[in-house]
C-alpha cells in the first residue's frame, strides 16, 4: 500500500480521546477548468457541485477525458497535429502520430478557508483556534487532456501551508494513459504514474462534497500492539490502510457500459524512513482489483441507450454497487512501537487485506453512497536491536461510511456524512464522526461551503469552517 | 424601304447570334447540391463525384498543381481524372518532401524553394484511388490525391455546396469522399440545361 505524502494541511485535529487520534485530512479534490476551456462548455457539464462528478463527468473521466460519443467539432480548441493519421500505417517505418493540446491545458483550483476548531488535548485541556484565516489554504495547480486518439494525462502540484509555517510542494498526481488501445472502444485502459486509484472510485476525490476526505477509510494506523488505536496523524505512522494514491499501473475498462473492471500493481507501503532515495518500502507490489456494476442512469462510458438523459444534470437514477480488494505486503518495514509497559519495540506488517463493498444510490436530487471496509493485518513485533521475534498478531478493524447529498437547487446542496472506525484494540472506542457541509455555487466555478464536523464520541472536538475554491 | 428592310434583316440577325451565343449548351446539365459531415467543424473537401461516365475522358493538358505554401497541401484535397500529371510544387522558404504510401507508392523525394516535382496519376483499379500527400520532414502536412474515372467532380466549400458542370443527360450514381467519413451513393437524373439537386450526410 502506497501511504499519502506529508500532509500538506490538517484542517482539525481531533485530539486524543479515550486513547484513539482522529486526524481530518482535507480532500485532495480537482476541478479541471483546462476541459472547460478546451470543449468551451461549462464547469456542469461535468459537475453537480465541483468537484463532485455527475454521471456525465464519470464518463469523461473514465473514457481519458473524452466525452460520449465525441467528435472532432466538440473540441472547440484544436490540437496541434504532431502527425499526419496516415502515418499509423506507416508504422514502425514512422513515429505514431499524436496530437498537442491547442492551448496549454493548465488549471488552477484555490482554496480560502476560514477555520473554527476545538480539539481535546491528552492533559484533558481543550486547544481551540478562531476565525483563523487561511487565506488561501491551498493551490493546486492542474494540467491535463489528450495527445491524441488514445493518450491522455493529469497532473497536478499543490502547494499548502503546513503547520509550521513552511509551504509544502507535493506533485499530487502525474500520470499518463492509453486510452483504448485495442480492441472495443473502453474495454481497456492503462495508466502509469502516481495517480488515485480507481479501486476507492466512487468515495473520494472527485466524488465527495466535504472538505474532510474520508478518514474512516483512507486514514487507519493498525501498528500497534494491539492492532491500532485509530487513524494516523502527527508523529505516527503513515496509514496502512486503503490508499488515496499509489504510485504504479493500472488498468481498468467498462464492459457493456455497465460493468467496471479494475485491477492495478503498485508500491507499498512508503519507507519508514528516507531510504536511500527510494520510493518503494520493499521489494514487493501491492495488488488490488475491483468490480462495480451500475443498474439504471447514464452508462459508464456515458451511453443512454438510445433515452434522453434527464435535463437535471445532477439526476440519474440508478444503483452502482460495486466490490473491492486491496492486498498489501510491509515485509522488511519497520515500524518503531512500544510494548503497553512502554518497552521499545518494531512491527512489520508481514501482510494486510482491506476489501468491502460500495454502493451509489441515485433518487431524483438525492445521492447516497457509502462504503464497508473490513482490514486485517499480519503483524509482526520484534526486539530492535536483537531482532528477536515477539510474537505475531492478526488484529482486524472495520469501517464505514455513509453519505448523503441533496441538491435543493443547481447551485445549493446539502451534505451529511456518517463515518465510523472499529479498531481491533479492546480497549478503543469505535471512532465515530459526523460532517454537515452546505455548499453554494456562487458562480460555476466558485463556490462557498460551511462546514462542521464533529467527534461524536467527544463533542469538544469539533470544528466549523467557512470555505471558498475557485477554479480557473 | 429597301434600306428599313435591310436594318431589320440585320438586327434580327445580330440578336438571334446574340442569344445563341448567350444560351447554355443544350446537352448538359449540372448537378449541385449540399453535404453535411456530421461531427467535424468543417463541410469542406468533401470530393462529390459521377462513380461512372460512358465514355473516354482524356486527363487535361496540362498538369493540375497540388502547392506546399505555409506548411501546408494547398488544395487540401485535389481530385484528378486518372492519367493526370500533378505538379506538386513549393512555394515556402523550406524543404519538403512528397511520399504516398498508397496504391503504387512513391516517394518525390525533397525539394527546396521554388521547385517542383510532377507524379502522373496513371491507373487506379477500382475508383476512387485516394493518395494521402505526406511530408516526412513535416509529418503533420497531410493532403488528399482523389483519382477518379471522369472529369464530373466538384469538392465543398466550408458551407458543404459543390456544383459539378458540364453533366451529360443521363442517370448517374454520384458519391462521395471525405478522409474520414462516407455516406452511399445516389441515384441523379441530370436533364439537359437543368440543374439536379442532390445532398449527402456524411458519418463515421
Amino acid at each position: 500500500m502506497n501511504a499519502p505524502g506529508p500532509c500538506l494541511r490538517r484542517l482539525v485535529c481531533l485530539a486524543l480521546a479515550a486513547g484513539a487520534a482522529v486526524v481530518v485530512f482535507p480532500t485532495r479534490a480537482a476541478a479541471v477548468p483546462a476541459f472547460a476551456r478546451k470543449y468551451q462548455t461549462s464547469c456542469q457539464t461535468c459537475h453537480i457541485l465541483f468537484p463532485k462528478l455527475n454521471a456525465f463527468g464519470e464518463a469523461f473521466r473514465l473514457r481519458g477525458y473524452r466525452m460520449p460519443a465525441e467528435t472532432e467539432d466538440m473540441v472547440r480548441q484544436k490540437p496541434v497535429s504532431l502527425g499526419a493519421p496516415a502515418y499509423k500505417r506507416l508504422w514502425p517505418k514512422a513515429v505514431w502520430p499524436g496530437e498537442l493540446p491547442g492551448n496549454v491545458p493548465l488549471a488552477v483550483n484555490l482554496k480560502f478557508a476560514d477555520v473554527n476548531t476545538s480539539a481535546l488535548n491528552e492533559d484533558g485541556t481543550v486547544a481551540s483556534v478562531r476565525n483563523d484565516f487561511q487565506f488561501p489554504q491551498e493551490a493546486n495547480i492542474f494540467a491535463a487532456g489528450t495527445l491524441g486518439d488514445h493518450v491522455s494525462f493529469f497532473s497536478e502540484v499543490t502547494f499548502g501551508k503546513e503547520p509550521d509555517g513552511s509551504v509544502s510542494v507535493e506533485l499530487e498526481h502525474a500520470r499518463l494513459a492509453f486510452d483504448s488501445p485495442f480492441g472495443r472502444e473502453d474495454l481497456f485502459h492503462f495508466r502509469i504514474g502516481k495517480m488515485a486509484p480507481n479501486v476507492a472510485a466512487g468515495f473520494q476525490e472527485m466524488w465527495i462534497s466535504t472538505d474532510a476526505a474520508i478518514d474512516s477509510l483512507f486514514s487507519f494506523n493498525p501498528i500497534g500492539v494491539r492492532g491500532g488505536t485509530g487513524l494516523a496523524g502527527e508523529g505516527s505512522p503513515a496509514p496502512i490502510s486503503l490508499p488515496a494514491s499509489v504510485r504504479g499501473i493500472e488498468v481498468y475498462g467498462i464492459i457493456n457500459h455497465r460493468v467496471l473492471w479494475v485491477g492495478g500493481v503498485v508500491n507499498g507501503i512508503l519507507p519508514a524512513s528516507n531510504d536511500a532515495g527510494r520510493f518503494d518500502g520493499n521489494n514487493a507490489k501491492d495488488l488490488y482489483a475491483r468490480l462495480d456494476y451500475k443498474l439504471g442512469g447514464m452508462g459508464l462510458d456515458g451511453d443512454m441507450g438510445g433515452k434522453e438523459p434527464p435535463a437535471e444534470n445532477w439526476r440519474d437514477n440508478s444503483l452502482r454497487v460495486g466490490a473491492l480488494i486491496y492486498r498489501g505486503d510491509g515485509t522488511s518495514i519497520n515500524f518503531a512501537s512500544t510494548d503497553l509497559e512502554g518497552n521499545p519495540l518494531n512491527i512489520q506488517d508481514l501482510h494486510f487485506l482491506r476489501y468491502g463493498l460500495y454502493a451509489s444510490l441515485f433518487v431524483q436530487n438525492l445521492n447516497v453512497s457509502g462504503a464497508l471496509l473490513h482490514g486485517t493485518d499480519q503483524l509482526r513485533l520484534f526486539e530492535p536491536v536483537s531482532g528477536g521475534s515477539l510474537g505475531i498478531i492478526q488484529p482486524d478493524y472495520r469501517a464505514w461510511f455513509v453519505q448523503a447529498d441533496y441538491v435543493f437547487y443547481p447551485w445549493l446542496q446539502g451534505t451529511f456524512r456518517y463515518e465510523t472506525v472499529k479498531p481491533f484494540d479492546p480497549t478503543v472506542l469505535s471512532l465515530r464522526t459526523g460532517v454537515w457541509n452546505v455548499s453554494a455555487l456562487v458562480r460555476a466555478n466558485v463556490k462557498a461551503m460551511i462546514e462542521y464536523q464533529r467527534d461524536l464520541r467527544e463533542g469538544r472536538n469539533h470544528s466549523l469552517n467557512g470555505l471558498v475554491r475557485f477554479a480557473f | 424601304m429597301i434600306r428599313r428592310m435591310i436594318y431589320a434583316i440585320a438586327f434580327s440577325f445580330a440578336l438571334a447570334v446574340t442569344m445563341a451565343a448567350s444560351a447554355p449548351p443544350q446537352a448538359d446539365g449540372s448537378i449541385t447540391g449540399t453535404v453535411k459531415v456530421t461531427g467535424q467543424s468543417s463541410n469542406a473537401d468533401v470530393v462529390v463525384y459521377v462513380e461512372h461516365a460512358a465514355g473516354v475522358f482524356k486527363p487535361a493538358a496540362t498538369p493540375a498543381v497540388m502547392d506546399q505554401k505555409n506548411m501546408k497541401f494547398i488544395p487540401h484535397v485535389l481530385p484528378v481524372v486518372v492519367g493526370t500529371t500533378v505538379k506538386f510544387t513549393n512555394s515556402d522558404t523550406l524543404a519538403h518532401n512528397v511520399f504516398s504510401p498508397d496504391h503504387d507508392k512513391y516517394n518525390l523525394g525533397t525539394f527546396g524553394p521554388g521547385l517542383s516535382k510532377d507524379h502522373a496519376f496513371a491507373k487506379c483499379a477500382t475508383f476512387p484511388c485516394a493518395y494521402v500527400q505526406l511530408c516526412m520532414i513535416h509529418p503533420e502536412m497531410e493532403g488528399f490525391i482523389v483519382v477518379v474515372q471522369n472529369p464530373y467532380v466538384a469538392t465543398t466549400n466550408d458551407a458543404g455546396q459543390f456544383t459539378i458542370q458540364g453533366v451529360p443527360a443521363g442517370q448517374y450514381q454520384v458519391a462521395v469522399w471525405h478522409p474520414k467519413s462516407k455516406a452511399p451513393a445516389k441515384a441523379v437524373t441530370v436533364v439537359a440545361g437543368k440543374a439536379a439537386t442532390v445532398d449527402f450526410t456524411l458519418g463515421k
